[in-house]
């Protein structure tokens, strides 16, 4: 909001420089977010002169010769111009040799075109009064001849531009601001003097015109509780004073005439709304306060028709809505230029049916903005008041009838009991008592009493009594934040840190967050973040159409980020494709953040880790290395499940379902799902999904999510288990299967066997794959799988009969059903 | 025998410079020192020399036989070292660039927030989580923020269908709606809620806001929230972390100002200004940072805390707009385009 330092004036006698005074707003806790200065800056050695004579420069078509006469400032000087209203008998502004103008322009003697020039004629720009460069600065006024130009001209202004919280609408207004600034510099406050005091003289009673509004009703008390009206004849619609529109227009207001400006400028001043009828218009001479029909319209005075519903108020006459209370009037009702007689309305409507009705017509104005923020409830007819005193001081007329005042005053009585112990103990340091009451007083907090606690060392406790202006303040706390503005936040005294211990720990899911990220940056990932909110499109490769549409939003704000992410990998594709496209060489990145899984038709919130693996595009490295394939995305997620405290060894992967869309068949793998509150897929990204984005080459990629709740937030501490010292017997056995046979099932089958081999009499130490064969010497459809087995005793060393006598039960067990053959 | 023994060191010198593999080695060894090599054969004669002579004809065996040694060790010394020479390749240039790419790199914004959790970590906060879907309660209800609050508004917050369902995310009441939270204060709800005082968390997090995306502005970002509570605290306290924590961040030149403000779920509150003369982009300015006051009672109250025992702060910032400060990064939306020669410069 703006605010007029000039205006300010009125209220209180600031004294302070414009930077104090910008300064004192801010520290009272309204952010000011531009200082605009109008008027003239101050300027030396540039004076009234006059246009004596004009005449064509010789060697210049747009330039003229003028001699100017700048009485005892020098005389007539010759000066050279390239204004087109250089003309004989101007008034203008002259800048003399010596005179620096804004922008550090220096103006001296000078020779334009050989034309000898003693000065500069000014346009309005160049002596810093805005950007009007179109032609000189004539001055109306016929001023002396060499009067300084800081005296010829009226005296600027500055506007300060003021975020005004939302819990202080009381200071949406210039009053409120004063009353502010008059505190924190200790000056009085002067509220303006008020001549009409709403009665009406008895000398005019004769002259009363009941016929200009008969009633005034009221149907909707609990929106409306307080509603008033005056009726003022015989006025005469014209241009506001002078003084009015410049301060209207400073604050960023057109005037329009001088009653609807005198409401404009009442609500500035005040922060109370308010609106004028044109009597005439009023049809029945009535004013209903009541709920709109349903559909009933308006059309307001932004010349847009608006369709009412049943919980919107209006202002009607006796036929039809004539104001959306609160909000905006009607083209129907509302002055005009040729209105003679007015009723004035001044109003206190409840800030959640204004509000309400502004969110629902998408329509606001200044007005609303008050009273969506709540206006003084007590503040009503005083406003009407000044209102009406400069309604007749400015258009004439006189007040015609008694006030239609509907509904009481709404009640007001608040006390707030505060100690100036518990001042103290909130803000941790000393403020002495008397400073504390001062600042309440100065505010209009008045303390009513002050009296020493019952408990001696507490200190006094003061009774303070809130105005009406002031519903934020409510408890003793708010109090405490009046006293600490006033003695200003900058002077809070400096302290340590006290920090006595806490047993507590990081999140589970912070610990985990930080292990994935360890793991990956070193194995030398790219860490992204990528937007939560993806596009429609993007989903189908990653979730069901029926489990995206519970990740839609209501209200996305662009068509291409309105659902949640069902994945990470989405992310990062998009991510590798901005690289490639940048010519920027990318293979490995990673993310960590929330993904949305579903659950018997229900999304879930989890953790999630994601990495990707591209090839290399045209790869220029000196030196090749071998390339990812799935195994490699296999060992990270094995990784990155083990942070989650998931051993990814003991549970089943099962090769990714026919046609995924985001995975590659044959060449994916997943394990785990929601039931279990843990899931995993890694392996080859689809490669169309992949060329379908655009990006080259070939991606692998891993991600493991996991509800939060399942992460533990103590991992089970390991017990050590003793190992043998003797030395270990090894045998490999290779085996013909199925070629698709999982590798799994055939060492699961071993290690069964060789357990039951070896029995209790020593221990079968490992099984592992250490070669898969599929081709020449086997026949079609057949693979060899080799294992290598591994015994071991903790007692002995094992003898080769043993050994041998095991591996032979355990090639004959294995071989009994026949699905699978030693292969010789 | 002087003779033989001087031929055959000097027949072994020869022989064994000619030797270059084991086999080799093996088969000169056997000839010289073997159970039937040369030299073996002269000492067996030692039998045969008369007993005056022995002191003088073993000393020279002896020093044959050392002599011999020394040339089979060498022997051998030179074919171990040809064999490890076999295992190399030729000299490396070490200028050449490893061919792996790396070193991995964090984000600057978790690298950011991650200073920021250990620079709290020191003063006994430690780090809470919660969920980014949220329901009304924990973002503004329980915030003190009431349902006609301009925050509230569809327009500044994303909601979710009336029928949508979280299963994990559990509401308070069954017609609040779910949405995207516009602020990590929710964590602190969650964490009273499930707590006693006192309590020292630190919650950073991403949060959502309805907004144009512009150099300034990101429909997702994130902040970082302290909260304490515990029996009187006061604001010289809440000014104390604050000016503790951005001089650790930033330096002993770093000052702190507090701006009295508004903000619903505290009280009193303030905006949080910084200088520190060093940061290009600050240099004397004061630059709005963050958010805080005091814990508002009614949020005690509304989790069950007695606002009469308990007191607290809470301090709220993005980081982004930290990072962006830190680094001088004059765009918001680099963050999340994760262009490489962005990621490498932090790390």
């Amino acid at each position: 909001m703006k605010i007029s330092l000039n205006w300010l004036k009125d209220y209180v006698q600031l004294d302070a420089s414009v930077e104090e005074i910008k300064r004192a707003i801010t520290f009272l806790g309204f952010e000011v977010e531009q200082v605009i200065s109008t008027g003239a800056p101050q300027l030396s050695n540039v004076v009234v002169g006059e246009i004596l004579t004009r005449a064509r420069h010789p060697n210049a078509d747009k330039l003229s010769v003028c001699t100017v006469d700048v009485g005892p400032a020098g005389g007539v000087k010759t000066i050279v111009c390239g204004a087109h209203n250089c003309d004989a008998g101007n008034r203008v502004l002259v800048a003399l040799p010596g005179a620096v103008l804004p922008g550090n322009f220096a103006i001296k003697l000078s020779k334009i075109r050989g034309q000898a020039s003693e000065g500069m004629m000014c346009s309005p720009d160049e002596i810093g009064m805005g950007s009007d460069h179109s032609g000189l600065l004539i001055l109306e006024s016929k001023l002396t001849l060499g009067t300084p130009m800081n005296d010829a001209l009226p005296p600027g202004d500055t506007v300060f531009d003021i975020e005004i919280t939302p819990n202080r609408p009381d200071a949406l207004c210039h009053l409120g601001i004063a009353r502010e600034l008059a505190a924190w510099f200790k000056l009085p406050l002067r509220y303006p003097e008020e001549t009409f005091t709403g009665g009406i003289d008895d000398s005019t009673t004769g002259s009363q015109r009941p016929d200009l509004l008969r009633n005034v009703r009221v149907e909707a008390p609990e929106d409306c509780p307080l509603y008033s009206a005056h009726v003022i004849a015989g006025i005469k619609i014209g241009p506001s004073p002078a003084w009015m529109q410049e301060r209207l227009k400073a604050v960023g207001l057109r005037p329009i005439n001088n009653v609807v400006d005198v409401g404009n400028y009442v609500m500035l001043e005040t922060g109370q709304p308010m609106h004028a009828f044109d009597a005439r218009k009023l049809g029945g001479n009535e004013i209903v306060v009541r709920r709109a029909a349903e559909g009933e319209k308006i059309t307001t005075l932004d010349g847009k028709e608006r369709t009412l519903t049943s919980k919107m108020l209006v202002i009607a006459d006796a036929t039809k809505p004539v104001v959306v209370a609160g909000i905006m009037g009607g083209e129907n009702s509302g002055v005009s230029d040729d209105t003679t007689d007015l009723v004035l309305e001044c109003a206190f409507f409840k800030r959640q049916s204004v509000r309400a009705t502004s969110k629902a017509l998408g329509l606001s104005s200044d007005s609303s903005y008050r009273y969506e923020r709540g206006v003084d409830p007590h503040g009503t007819l005083e406003a009407a008041y000044r209102a009406i005193d400069l309604i007749l001081a400015t258009a004439g007329g006189r007040v015609v009838s008694p006030v239609f005042k509907v509904g009481g005053d709404v009640p007001w009585q608040r006390e707030i009991v505060v100690t100036h112990d518990y001042i103290t103990e909130k803000i941790g340091f000393d403020i002495p008592a008397p400073a504390m009451r001062a600042a309440f007083e100065a505010l209009e907090l008045i303390v009513t009493r002050e009296q020493p606690t019952e408990h001696p060392n507490r200190g006094v406790a003061w009774t303070v009594s809130v105005p009406s202006w002031r519903d934020d303040l409510d408890r003793p706390i708010d109090l405490v934040e009046e006293v600490l503005r006033l003695h200003g936040t900058e002077k809070i005294p400096p302290a340590t840190v006290s920090a006595p211990g806490l047993v507590a720990d990081d999140a589970p899911i912070v610990r985990f967050n930080r292990d994935v990220t360890d793991y990956l940056v070193g194995h030398d990932f790219h860490e992204c973040v990528n937007y939560t909110l993806r596009p429609a499109a993007e989903l189908a490769g990653w979730t069901s159409a029926n489990a995206a549409t519970g990740l839609a939003l209501a209200n996305p704000f662009v068509e291409d980020q309105s659902h949640l992410r069902p994945t990470l990998i989405a992310g990062l594709l998009e991510s590798l494709k901005l690289n490639q496209s940048r010519g920027v060489a990318v293979t490995r990145l990673f993310e960590t953040g929330r993904i949305f899984v579903e659950r018997d038709g229900e999304p879930l919130e989890c953790a999630a880790v994601g990495f990707i693996l591209a090839e290399p595009v045209h790869d220029r490295a000196w030196l090749k290395r071998e390339t990812p394939d799935f195994y490699t995305t296999k060992h990270h997620v094995f990784a990155l499940a083990e942070a989650a405290g998931i051993d990814l060894g003991r549970q089943a992967l099962t090769p990714v379902a026919a046609a995924h869309p985001g995975w590659q068949v044959g060449q994916a793998a997943a394990a785990g799902d929601l039931s279990h509150g843990w899931l995993a897929h890694f392996g080859l990204v689809n490669l169309a999904l992949v060329k379908s984005l655009g990006i080259e080459g070939r991606v692998y990629g891993g991600t493991f999510a996991i509800l939060p709740a399942k992460l533990a937030s103590e991992g089970t501490r390991r017990r050590y288990s003793d190992f043998s010292l003797l030395p270990a017997a090894w045998r490999d056995l290779a085996l013909v299967v199925d070629l698709a046979t999982p590798a799994a099932d055939v060492q699961k089958a071993v290690a069964k066997a060789a357990r039951a081999a070896v029995g209790n009499a020593f221990a079968l130490e490992k099984v592992a794959v250490f070669d898969v064969y599929q081709g020449k010497g086997l026949p079609e459809g057949k693979k060899s799988l080799a294992f290598n087995l591994v015994f071991r005793s903790a007692e002995r060393t094992l003898t080769d009969d043993e050994v041998n006598a095991a591996f032979a039960r355990i090639q004959k067990d294995v071989t009994a059903d026949g699905s699978m053959a030693v292969r010789t | 025998m002087q003779a033989q023994l001087t031929a055959i060191v000097a027949k072994a010198a020869t022989d064994l410079a000619a030797i270059n593999t084991r086999p080799e080695f093996e088969a000169a060894k056997a000839r010289y020192v073997g159970p039937n090599g040369e030299l073996t054969a002269l000492m067996k004669q030692m039998g045969a020399v008369p007993k005056e002579q022995r002191p003088v004809v073993g000393k020279l065996i002896n020093e044959a036989k050392a002599q011999v040694q020394s040339q089979l060790d060498a022997a051998l010394n030179r074919i171990a070292n040809a064999e490890l020479a076999a295992q190399l390749g030729p000299a490396v240039d070490v200028t050449l660039p490893a061919p792996d790419g790396g070193p991995g790199t964090r984000h600057p914004l978790t690298l950011v927030r991650e200073e920021m959790c250990r620079i709290l970590r020191k003063v006994g906060f430690t780090v809470a989580d919660g969920p980014e879907v949220e329901t009304e309660y924990y973002c503004f209800d329980a915030l003190n923020t009431p349902s006609d609050h301009p925050a509230r508004d569809a327009q500044d917050t994303f909601y979710f269908p009336t029928n949508a369902r979280f299963g994990n995310v559990a509401k308070m009441n069954p017609e609040e709606r779910y949405l995207l939270r516009t602020h990590t204060s929710s964590v602190q709800i969650r964490t009273m809620l499930q707590g006693q005082p006192p309590i020292r968390i630190v919650s950073p997090g991403r949060v959502y806001r309805r907004d144009t995306t512009d150099a300034t502005h990101s429909a997702n970002f994130h902040q970082l929230e302290c909260l304490y509570v515990d029996k009187n605290v006061t604001v010289r306290d809440l000014k104390a972390l604050l000016d503790y924590i951005f001089a650790s961040l930033l330096g002993k030149d770093t000052k702190t100002r507090f701006r009295p403000h508004y903000f619903g779920y505290t009280e009193p509150s303030f905006e949080v200004d910084l200088t520190a003369h060093h940061l290009p982009k600050v240099k004397k300015e004061w630059i709005e940072i963050g958010g805080c006051g005091m814990v508002d009672p009614t949020v005690f109250a509304g989790v069950g805390y007695d606002p009469e025992v308990w007191s607290g702060y809470a301090f709220g910032m993005g980081l982004e707009r930290l990072a962006m400060l830190l680094y001088g990064i004059d765009d918001i939306r680099y963050f999340y385009q994760n262009d490489l020669r962005f990621l490498k410069q932090f790390a």
